[in-house]
């Protein structure tokens, strides 16, 4: 589905939207999972946007700091995507960056806070986090 | 001779009481239903894909695939499903669809089981309140007087707890609900101190759950997923686990799933013999029978007795008038979210126990109004993509601290305004496409009244007050713009009255063309009251029913 730079981009990114803590990020809690059934099943037209979408941002990350996105610290991708939201690109995108940068920050949640059946929330550990306990 | 006594399409609310009072008569009865009897374990706790938050699909149908629909585009304001030609294409789980369940139980397979009597001034929308311009409002031709001996059967037998001494803007119960009100939430508890504080009424939502063991099956374990969701334990009453079994007990109905109508049967002189289905495998069959119910939702009633079409009522059974699929409604729902101090959520589930009716009616220089109740558990994700704050981060560390210091503390109040009806909101045929039955869709076509908006407006406004008076320190609303509404609580496509020239049913929800063709679902109701309708829809069936039997 995704190459090995597509791939790092991607990892590196849901990283960013939902960050390791004191409990997980979203890779460790499985939403590149969630993401990757959901390209192949309900989201399968949105696969080539996210492949140019991570190009477009890797373009990005090496026009501003001359690295890929992926070996940018934690701080510089959040400030990075922080200006990409706003539509402050220096690249020359060939996707309208932000919009579809809001749909996969909501894709990430959706990972991450649903069911642990949909491949994401590992071991329920979102819920966990939040205070969410299913008893019945 | 025919093949039954009666044939009911449709096994929902409506459906399941008709079946099963045909068939404790001694009547021999086909229950017909499009979707499957779905196990617990078919429902699933998917909370991507359910009937409350359906974003890729659906968990109790219909199938997402082969059931199209087309809209106007102006019926909506945001776009939505696929263009084709100059209106949009419509998957069941898409907004604008109006969808219902599909599957033994229909909507009560998973629904909250809210159970509300509608009160003695819902019936008489017209004469309280006068008829505004561009609206079709009218009073029903019956009174609350006429449907309390239902209601009550309702409470009794399908299974309904509350308490009816809260119930205080009703006539006085004859009898008390068959079981107590659920165990209040922590959160329920605050909101019930904020409506007090307020002075306005508070009162216990009746539900139709086993608060204890009813009927043979257990009281209510106060799981987190009820709404949208089957019961694990089966303490939720609907048509699958009630009325559904009782008719298949009695040994007089077969329940036929899987199958879907195509059209009405009539005799030569235009008179309803029965009912031609279709199965999956695209095998066509007719049965006859004497009498024929149709319970299949608001949306698919309308569109049967359209695509049911005669020699002698060219334009669709019961159609005469122009009437059939006219007068859609359902409820707009408007509410307000707060932030608390204190950590609102407990765990301790469904979570929809307080309510007040302090503004159903007598809202100065408004027509009716709605009840406002406290929430079931909200999802973790639901509460992400529809309870979040507007300026609350949405990605980053920043966004991850607030779920983990929110989720718990985030909490709202909402409920269901009476809709006031609007001629141009319909339910039509759209000719030129075809469901994987190769049965013509349905077209969903107009708007809501701007009444009904004005009303939204004022009870987003009173939902805020309570939020604040229980303790909230942050509250925001919801957008009302105007939009078609039906959904889930769809209603008045084939309303009911004494004139066929402005109805399409008499008062005991006869088609006034035909003396054997009787409808016991959504549709006949000429208002849909401030409330969750299923209760009404489950009483005016026993009656029609009941009366069907006294006249056989």
């Amino acid at each position: 589905m995704f190459d090995q730079a597509q791939m790092k981009c991607l990892y590196a990114l849901l990283d960013t939207i939902i960050p390791p803590d004191d409990y997980p990020g979203a890779v460790e809690a499985g939403v590149g999972d969630y993401l990757q059934r959901q390209l192949a099943g309900d989201l399968a037209q949105s696969l080539s946007s996210y492949k140019t979408w991570l190009a477009d941002l890797d373009a990005e990350a090496r026009a501003v700091n001359g690295t890929d996105f992926a070996d940018m610290t934690q701080q510089e991708r959040a400030e990075l995507l922080t200006r990409v939201e706003k539509g402050e690109v220096k690249a020359r995108w060939s996707i309208e960056p932000a919009a579809f940068f809001r749909e996969i920050v909501e894709h990430c949640a959706e990972g991450y806070y649903s069911d642990p059946g949909n491949g994401g929330n590992r071991n329920g550990i979102a819920w966990r986090m939040i205070g969410f306990e299913v008893t019945g | 001779m025919s093949d039954y006594d009666a044939i009911v399409v449709g096994s929902g609310a409506g459906g399941g009481v008709a079946a099963a009072v045909l068939a404790e008569a001694g009547k021999s009865v086909l229950l017909l239903e499009r979707g499957r009897d779905l196990s617990f374990a078919a429902v699933g706790r998917d909370h991507l894909r359910n009937q409350r938050m359906p974003v890729y699909g659906h968990n109790a149908g219909p199938d997402l695939d082969g059931n199209p629909r087309t809209i106007e585009a102006d019926s909506f304001p945001i776009l939505i499903g696929k263009p084709l030609g100059d209106l949009r294409l419509l998957r069941p789980h898409e907004p604008g669809y109006q969808n219902n369940a599909a599957c033994v139980g229909s909507g009560t397979r998973v629904y909250a089981g809210q159970a509300w009597r509608f009160m003695p001034q819902d019936f008489r929308m017209a004469s309280e309140y006068g008829v505004p311009e561009g609206s079709s409002l009218a009073d029903w031709p019956i009174t609350y007087e006429d449907m309390a001996p239902y209601y009550e059967k309702v409470e009794w037998e399908i299974g309904i707890c509350g308490d009816h001494q809260t119930m205080t803007h009703l006539p006085r119960y004859d009898k008390p609900y068959p079981m107590p009100a659920l165990p209040l939430p922590y959160k329920s508890s605050i909101h019930k101190r904020g409506l007090e504080s307020l002075g306005w009424q508070t009162l216990r939502v009746p539900r139709l759950i086993n608060s204890v063991p009813y009927n043979d099956r257990p009281g209510c374990i106060n799981c987190q997923q009820c709404v949208g969701y089957a019961c694990p334990v089966d303490a939720k009453n609907g048509s699958q686990n009630t009325t559904v079994p009782r008719a298949l007990r009695s040994g007089h109905c077969t329940l036929q799933t899987e199958v879907m109508v195509e059209r009405l049967t009539c005799s030569d002189g235009g008179r309803i013999t029965g009912v031609t289905i279709i199965d999956v495998a695209g095998k066509r069959q007719t049965h006859t029978a004497d009498v024929v119910v149709l319970s299949c939702g608001a949306v698919e009633t309308a569109r049967l007795l359209l695509n049911s079409a005669t020699k002698q009522e060219p334009t669709g059974i019961g159609n005469g008038g122009d009437q059939v699929g006219r007068n859609l409604q359902g409820h707009y729902y408007p509410g307000a979210y707060g932030i608390f101090p204190d950590v609102m959520f407990d765990g301790v589930g469904p979570g929809c126990s307080i309510a007040t009716c302090q503004f159903n009616h007598g809202n100065d220089g408004l027509i009716g109004g709605g009840f406002l109740g406290d929430e079931d558990i909200v999802t973790p994700v639901t509460l992400w993509k529809r309870f979040y704050p507007p300026e609350a981060p949405r990605w980053g560390i920043e966004a991850k601290r607030f779920m983990r210091e929110n989720y718990r503390r985030i909490n709202d109040v909402t409920g269901p305004v009476q809709e006031i009806p609007s001629p141009e909101a319909r339910v039509s045929i759209n000719p030129s496409l075809k469901d994987r039955y190769g049965i013509p869709v349905v077209h969903l076509s107009g708007t809501s009244h701007p009444e009904t908006v004005r009303t939204a407006r004022f009870m987003g406004e009173r939902a805020k007050e309570w939020l604040l008076a229980s303790g909230a320190t942050q509250v925001w609303g919801r957008q009302m713009p105007r939009y078609l509404s039906g959904g889930q609580h769809q209603a008045g496509t084939c309303r009911m009255g004494e004139d066929p020239a402005t109805s399409v049913v008499d008062p005991f929800c006869r088609v006034h063309s035909q003396d054997n063709l009787f409808i016991a679902d959504g549709s006949p109701h000429v208002t849909n009251g401030g409330f969750n309708p299923v209760e009404t829809i489950m009483a005016l069936a026993w009656r029609t029913v009941e009366n069907i039997v006294k006249r056989w």
